[in-house]
């Protein structure tokens, strides 16, 4: 690991362009012209705003059908199995046959709803359908993982406290949210800084179903590192934003670690 | 001391140790299978069988797939001077990259050498004058290629409507036939490729085109705007996904039925009368683009640079699979880079895209002889769709766009 992020980090130290041959030293150059570029933070404005409403979809999702699960009296194991599968898929492949169920016109979901007389919008063509749509493949990828996660810090919760909490009355959401969500703050921290890390390297998905389009509705900031490097050839530039990437998702995590840690000293 | 000798040693065995199947590997890959990558289409299907049993004793791995993804993969292997890639697919425009940076060996001497064995004086000057770069040739030839008129012959016959004369007729067209189950045209705005296309027969024809004489963008001026407006316009009325759409959806639309009419690639014609795959067999009509200025193109395959396979036998692949005989038997793909089979009479009667085919070769134009073309198409594209699909204005977004592109070509050396 040491020695491919050693080299990306000194290549971001170069005007390295494949297109013109050039391979010149100019230090910080890259970072500052990324730093002063829109399409750099209209980039990065999108990744957040994406990250953050898949993550929170998945985590909404993840905690609503693990308490269900824990609540549930059979058949756990093979609904738990079940529903781990999309989680197994590979990304591209995953993203190949989400692709051919939101196509317009002859998708799955479009021709389905043809077939009954209503006519779905453009999912992969439309700008807002567009960003709706990965958000919506993300979760649907990425929901099982949470969804195994919580579910394993549910059981591991005392159940001298919840049977303490349902003499005093506690209903089933006063359960979940004041006794189990606290009990297992440490692990729900974890599996956000986790999936947050994995989302904004988010690429395959999006590559697949709509290539950053339409136009820059869905470009990522992997995304625009990709064009950088093999469509504008600008290697040393697309460094330094893989290296500003890399600084951002360390940022983030470490800041989320650090509120906890604060809050509850020794749960890390 | 002894320590010192001994470590030595085994540093030298371990090195020797390492090298040996890294070198071995290397001669055995020399000898063994030559790799090849291409752009996918149904001519370039039946070329890529034709270079796997081109010679005995002698393997070919085929690697096909949609045009971007051959680019990225041919741009990643060429840019870190990998050996991966022995013959490469490039069309008239992507060679320029390759042959400027080095990337491709040229073919002068063997064209020379093998000139006689394989009739090479047929091929036509025109599209081997667009295989040069610096004075040598680059590529061989394998498909002549342009974009026609698709249009759904009975919808016009029973709704008494002709093809149009000229893009505005084209709109209106568009939006007399547009339905909820069939779109009224169909446009293939994929970044890069596509979406260059498509725009490259807005701007040609109502604009003034890409760039002037010194490589300053152009298709942001008045007319240029309007001809984007003009594609806005048309695009309300074409299928779903359209902004994601390369060649192979925008002939799936047409050959399901989804959508009446458009521009789409001479190479693309016999596919529509494919009953397995198509609805519309003997109902799509082509003509040539009546206004003409549409994309003409060529593809063909050049050697890497890079490969440490016998160029003889790599050119004779190529060679082999472009004789007369096999380039007969691709006519009803494409048009051949050949004079014999381009103007022979009975392929002409043969396949019915032909006559509009030939026309658009000569009426079309061919995407601007800029190195760093697709490059720059990323912007340019990019910047097309936002103001298709009203994140920007159009003026706002060709002015962007033309920006982004000064900024890119300036750097690398070009308005000094």
């Amino acid at each position: 690991m040491v020695y491919p992020l050693g080299y990306a980090i000194y290549l971001s130290l170069f005007n390295y362009d494949l297109g013109n041959g050039a391979h010149d030293f100019i230090g910080f150059g890259n970072y500052g012209a990324l730093l002063a570029e829109q399409r750099f933070w209209n980039s990065l404005d999108r990744t957040v705003a994406i990250v953050l409403a898949a993550v929170g979809l998945e985590f909404g999702l993840g905690l609503a059908i693990a308490y269900g699960l824990y609540r549930l009296t059979f058949g756990v194991r093979t609904l738990n199995l079940l529903l781990f599968l999309p989680n197994i898929v590979t990304p591209v492949v995953a993203a190949l046959f989400l692709r051919w169920i939101f196509m317009g016109r002859w998708g799955l979901i479009a021709g389905t709803l043809i077939g009954w007389g209503i006519f779905p919008p453009d999912f992969l063509g439309d700008p807002d359908w567009a960003r709706a749509t990965v958000i919506l493949a993300d979760a649907w990828q990425f929901t099982p993982f949470m969804i195994m996660v919580l579910y394993a810090g549910l059981n591991t919760v005392d159940q001298s406290q919840i049977e303490a909490a349902q003499i005093d009355g506690a209903g089933v959401w006063t359960l979940l949210f004041r006794i189990m969500m606290p009990a297992i703050q440490p692990l729900i921290v974890f599996v956000l800084a986790i999936r947050l890390m994995d989302a904004f390297r988010f690429f395959d998905t999006i590559y697949v179903m709509t290539g950053g389009g339409p136009g820059s509705a869905t470009e990522t900031i992997t995304l625009y590192t990709y064009a950088l490097a093999f469509r504008l050839l600008q290697v040393g530039k697309a460094c330094a934003l893989g290296v500003l990437t890399l600084l951002f998702v360390a940022l983030l995590t470490a800041l989320m670690i650090r509120f906890v840690y604060r809050r509850e000293r020794g749960a890390f | 001391m002894t320590t010192r000798s001994l470590s030595r040693r085994h540093l030298l065995q371990a090195a020797s140790a390492l090298a040996a199947p890294v070198l071995l590997g290397a001669r055995a890959r020399a000898a063994g299978t030559i790799q090849m990558i291409s752009h996918r289409y149904p001519a370039l299907e039946y070329y890529a069988d034709k270079m796997r049993n081109a010679l005995p004793d002698t393997t070919v791995n085929t690697q096909l797939m949609p045009f971007d993804k051959a680019l990225e993969l041919e741009t990643i292997a060429f840019s870190s001077k990998a050996d991966t890639i022995d013959i490469a697919y490039a069309n008239d425009s992507t060679f320029l990259t390759f042959a400027k940076n080095g990337w491709l060996r040229p073919l002068d001497d063997l064209w020379a050498k093998y000139q006689d064995e394989f009739k090479l004086a047929d091929f036509s000057d025109s599209v081997l004058k667009t295989y040069h770069f610096n004075g040598h040739l680059y590529l061989m030839p394998f498909t002549l290629n342009a974009m026609l008129f698709f249009y759904r012959k009975d919808l016009f016959d029973q709704a008494g409507k002709q093809p149009p004369k000229t893009m505005l007729e084209y709109r209106d067209l568009a939006k007399s036939f547009n339905t909820p189950l069939r779109a009224g045209t169909i446009s293939c705005l994929k970044p890069v490729d596509a979406a260059l296309n498509e725009s490259h027969w807005y701007l040609n024809t109502i604009g003034d085109g890409w760039f002037d004489k010194d490589w300053k963008p152009i298709f942001n001026d008045t007319r240029g705007a309007q001809a984007i407006t003009l594609m806005q316009e048309i695009t309300r009325d074409a299928q779903q996904g359209f902004t994601s759409a390369a060649n192979d959806e925008c002939m799936i639309a047409l050959q399901q039925d989804v959508a009446t009419m458009g521009l789409q690639w001479a190479t693309r014609a016999k596919a529509m009368d494919d009953p397995k795959k198509s609805r519309v067999v003997d109902k799509m009509e082509f003509e040539a683009p009546r206004q003409g200025r549409a994309r003409i193109s060529s593809d063909g395959y050049g050697i890497s640079a890079f490969s440490k396979q016998d160029p003889d036998t790599l050119f004779r692949i190529m060679a082999t699979a472009t004789n007369q005989a096999s380039m007969r038997g691709a006519a009803s793909f494409a048009l051949s880079p050949r004079q014999s089979v381009m103007q022979d009479s009975e392929l002409i009667k043969e396949n019915r895209f032909y006559p509009a085919a030939l026309t658009a070769v000569g009426t079309g134009l061919p995407l601007p002889g800029l190195a760093e073309f697709y490059s720059v198409g990323d912007f340019i594209t990019r910047r097309v769709l936002q103001a298709l699909t009203g994140e920007m204005t159009v003026k706002a977004a060709l002015d962007a766009a033309a920006g982004e592109t000064e900024t890119f070509l300036k750097g690398h050396g070009y308005y000094k």
